[in-house]
């Protein structure tokens, strides 16, 4: 638990100290793919409370999630449909918000405040 | 406690995770930081050149008169004779320097009435291209002097679409555009009524746009003088002619 925090803390750290940025019009295909991001990090972290967790699955699914997320906004883009973002940021958010969920009540369960 | 939570993958993940936020709002805090401030600063900064250039035009034309004043009186120390100071006073009406009058045409253009529910509204504006039409017909016509809203137009004088104004020498003007013109009146509105794009300003546009657009002939045009600098960086004196 303590480590995921601290990886968190330090990846925002460096990124903010190295204060890296990318172009304004690519701003909407990064955001998109940080939305996939959370929620792939959050159904590890899911998986990992059911014991279910594994390796290759969590990280195909990272890796894949975040570019197909980053793949819909550049088709949105293509065919003249700038909204198809919206389609993801909502797919996204609800998955977001039903994982957090069930995190939440996973550790609730595991520190026996039930 | 949670030790199943600790999975290398899940860390690392997590890490580029807060990385690529990170990225997002570095790149989120410099759009709204620097768009806004630099619009206003930009505005403020013209706003002061523009006064600044009003006043060095106004220092200038003092200026001007002084070395008038003095050439004339240099003129007369020296005896030179009034040849010299009659061709000089011919090259500084030619350049645009010294204001003029005689008779001419005096031409209004002014932006249209209400944009149609599924018009263009810019087939409603007066643009650049419209003025430059109108004062290529009066200059082809043999006007010998042309002013745009009291701007001189002389030998380097852009006329250029800039926003929602047209920039005539180093001013903005906005519509309803005055063209003054000094040259034969009827030669110059039959040149204007011909020239294939700027009659069109008079007929069709002004029946389908409601644009303003009159022409009048009138005995006594004033035209003011070039209030701009000649200021050369790449001109050398040319061997031909009288170098």
């Amino acid at each position: 638990m303590l480590a995921l925090l601290l990886a968190l803390a330090l990846g925002i750290a460096l990124g903010l100290l190295t204060n890296i940025s990318i172009p304004a019009a690519l701003l909407t295909y990064l955001g998109v793919a940080v939305l996939a991001a959370i929620d792939a990090c959050l159904g590890g972290v899911k998986a990992a409370l059911e014991q279910t967790f594994d390796d290759k699955a969590f990280v195909s699914g990272f890796i894949t999630n975040t570019l197909m997320a980053a793949f819909i906004v550049f088709v949105g883009d293509r065919i003249g449909v700038r909204e198809l973002y919206l389609a993801a940021v909502v797919a996204f958010g609800v998955r977001v918000f039903d994982n957090l969920g069930t995190v939440r009540s996973l550790l609730f369960h595991r520190w026996g405040w039930e | 406690m949670a030790n199943n939570l600790n999975r290398p993958a899940l860390i690392v993940v997590i890490g580029v995770l807060g990385f690529l936020v990170a990225i997002s709002f570095n790149t989120t805090k410099q759009l709204t930081t620097a768009h806004p401030e630099r619009a206003s600063d930009l505005a403020s900064v013209v706003r002061d050149l523009e006064n600044q250039r009003t006043e060095l035009q106004e220092r200038l034309a003092d200026l001007r008169g002084d070395m008038d004043v003095l050439e004339a009186e240099a003129a007369e120390d020296a005896g030179i004779s009034d040849s010299y100071s009659r061709e000089l006073d011919q090259a500084r009406q030619a350049a645009g320097l010294s204001g003029v009058t005689g008779p001419g045409v005096e031409i209004l253009l002014g932006d249209g009435g209400d944009v149609a529910v599924d018009g263009d509204p810019n087939d409603y504006l007066i643009h650049d291209t419209d003025i430059t039409a109108v004062v290529n017909a009066l200059v082809a016509a043999g006007a010998e002097a042309v002013e745009i809203n009291g701007e001189r137009v002389v030998a380097t004088t852009p006329i250029r679409c800039a926003g929602t104004t047209v920039l005539v020498n180093s001013a903005r003007l906005g519509s309803p555009y005055v063209i003054r013109a000094v040259g034969d009146p009827g030669e110059l509105e039959a040149a204007v009524a011909d020239d294939p794009i700027a009659s069109l300003l008079f007929t069709s546009y002004k029946a389908q746009y409601g644009l303003q657009a009159e022409v009048t002939e009138a005995e006594d045009i004033v035209i003011e003088p070039y209030k701009g600098t000649f200021r050369p960086q790449y001109l050398l004196s040319g061997q031909g002619g009288q170098g």
